[in-house]
């Protein structure tokens, strides 16, 4: 059995509002904002917070893969974010498109990553200050990664399948409708071509948003603990594996587990349903 | 091909450079509240749902005056995104003072050259959700006007 933590084991790794606004000015932070919503950046934002794209600026436009270190160099760089920048990500959806944007960023060794607990919605609710203006930072060097840390936090489908095949943590973050195999979409979304319903099988259920408060803030240490140790059964020092349909719910979960109870070896498998569920000869588990 | 006033609008997009096509759809998004209906007016038809394909409800409502011209509002919920909020705003002013047939007939593909291809993505196919609705409640009339002739 497992301790129940009484704190998160990284608190660092999430901020309030409060913090924002003390820290709008602070040279070694760039506030990144990150949403589903194409546009709503451009609607108002954080002062001073800038924009980075889930599609255009972190994934490879050609293959399905994330931008090479050269160009995640060049985001950094047109951004003024050097390697010492405390990049603190936040953004709609409770933080989903936030959260895989600060993954990205782990994906290529940047150190100094956080959460903006509760994330737009909570901002914008509490009435603090947006604006349309978009801001101009000098450009920095930041140097080419010598790597990706694809190996660390990022799971292949041959990946997932080993870890199906041996029976080790598998964890399904979508709606329990799309875990059954009910559906291939979630609800309020549209298809985006998934030939297959169902789930990886040995995979759990648990989907994102038990970590989550209604107003989007990740739940506190202990009722996380609950979720994911003694109802997930997960365990420090296990490999874990989360997913969803395209990788942004599971980072959600990742961050969850890496940053507020601070499991090691969880690995996103952001192919996810998307992938497998296309995948001639994938195993598949309905119900 | 297209009625004037979306010919027009369309034309717009098309010149625009990428920035301000951006801010020109969220200026539309922005006067999406306007097309909600207003005191006092009357519909012949009013459609108010959420959909699965949608995050919030959407309601529209139709109105034909005494030429057979429809003329449309439109409500949206707090949760619906930015570029489906534009295209409210922009399909409420350049389809206005069409016939319902007209509305029906028109193709979708001007859609993309609204919004650009850097905008239009898998997950904001919900760009053509409120054409689909527009042209639902015409199509709905249209079978009701149909169904009153032969009674």
């Amino acid at each position: 059995m497992t301790t129940s933590p009484t704190q998160y084991a990284h608190p660092e790794a999430l901020v309030d509002a409060d913090w924002i606004e003390k820290h709008q000015n602070d040279k070694n932070v760039r506030i990144i904002e990150s949403n589903e919503d194409i546009l709503l950046y451009d609607t108002g934002h954080i002062p001073g917070a800038v924009h980075i794209d889930w599609r255009t600026d972190l994934q490879d436009q050609v293959v399905r893969d994330y931008i090479a270190p050269d160009k995640f160099a060049e985001l950094c760089s047109r951004n003024g974010i050097t390697p010492e920048t405390t990049c603190v990500f936040y953004g709609d959806k409770a933080n989903w498109w936030a959260c895989y944007a600060l993954w990205a960023f782990r994906l290529f060794g940047h150190e100094k990553v956080k959460i903006l607990n509760g994330g737009r919605d909570k901002w914008k609710a509490e009435g603090r200050e947006m604006t349309r203006e978009v801001p101009k930072y000098p450009p920095s060097n930041y140097p080419v990664p010598a790597k990706r840390y694809d190996k660390e936090i990022r799971a292949f489908a041959d990946e997932a399948l080993a870890q199906s095949k041996a029976g080790k943590p598998l964890i399904d973050v979508r709606s329990p409708g799309e875990f059954k195999g009910e559906i291939t979409h979630m609800a309020e979304y549209p298809q985006e071509g998934v030939l297959r319903g169902g789930h990886i099988p040995g995979a759990k259920s648990m989907p994102w948003k038990t970590a989550t408060n209604d107003d989007s803030t990740f739940k506190a240490a202990p009722d996380l603990a609950k979720i994911y140790y003694d109802q997930c059964g997960l365990k420090p020092g296990t490999d874990t594996v989360v997913y969803c349909r395209i990788g942004e719910r599971s980072s959600h979960t990742w961050f969850v587990l890496t940053y507020l109870l601070g499991l090691e070896n969880v690995r996103n498998y952001d192919g996810s349903w998307t992938e497998w569920g296309n995948k001639v000869g994938a195993p598949i588990e309905k119900g | 091909m297209y009625p004037p006033k979306l010919e027009a609008i369309i034309s717009l997009f098309e010149s625009l450079p990428e920035i301000e096509r951006r801010e020109t759809l969220v200026s539309y998004a922005d006067n999406a509240k306007k097309q909600e209906p207003r005191p006092g007016e009357t519909f012949v038809l009013e459609d108010v749902r959420k959909d699965e394909e949608c995050a919030d409800t959407v309601g529209v409502y139709l109105q034909v005056d005494d030429e057979g011209k429809a003329h449309f509002r439109m409500t949206l919920g707090p949760e619906v995104q930015t570029l489906t909020r534009a295209m409210t705003a922009i399909l409420c002013k350049g389809l206005d003072g069409r016939t319902p047939q007209e509305v029906l007939e028109l193709p979708s593909d001007f859609v993309t050259r609204i919004v650009g291809a850097e905008l239009v993505r898998v997950r904001s196919q919900t760009i053509y959700y409120v054409l689909t609705r527009i042209k639902g409640i015409c199509k709905v009339y249209l079978d009701r006007q149909r169904m009153a002739a032969v009674a």
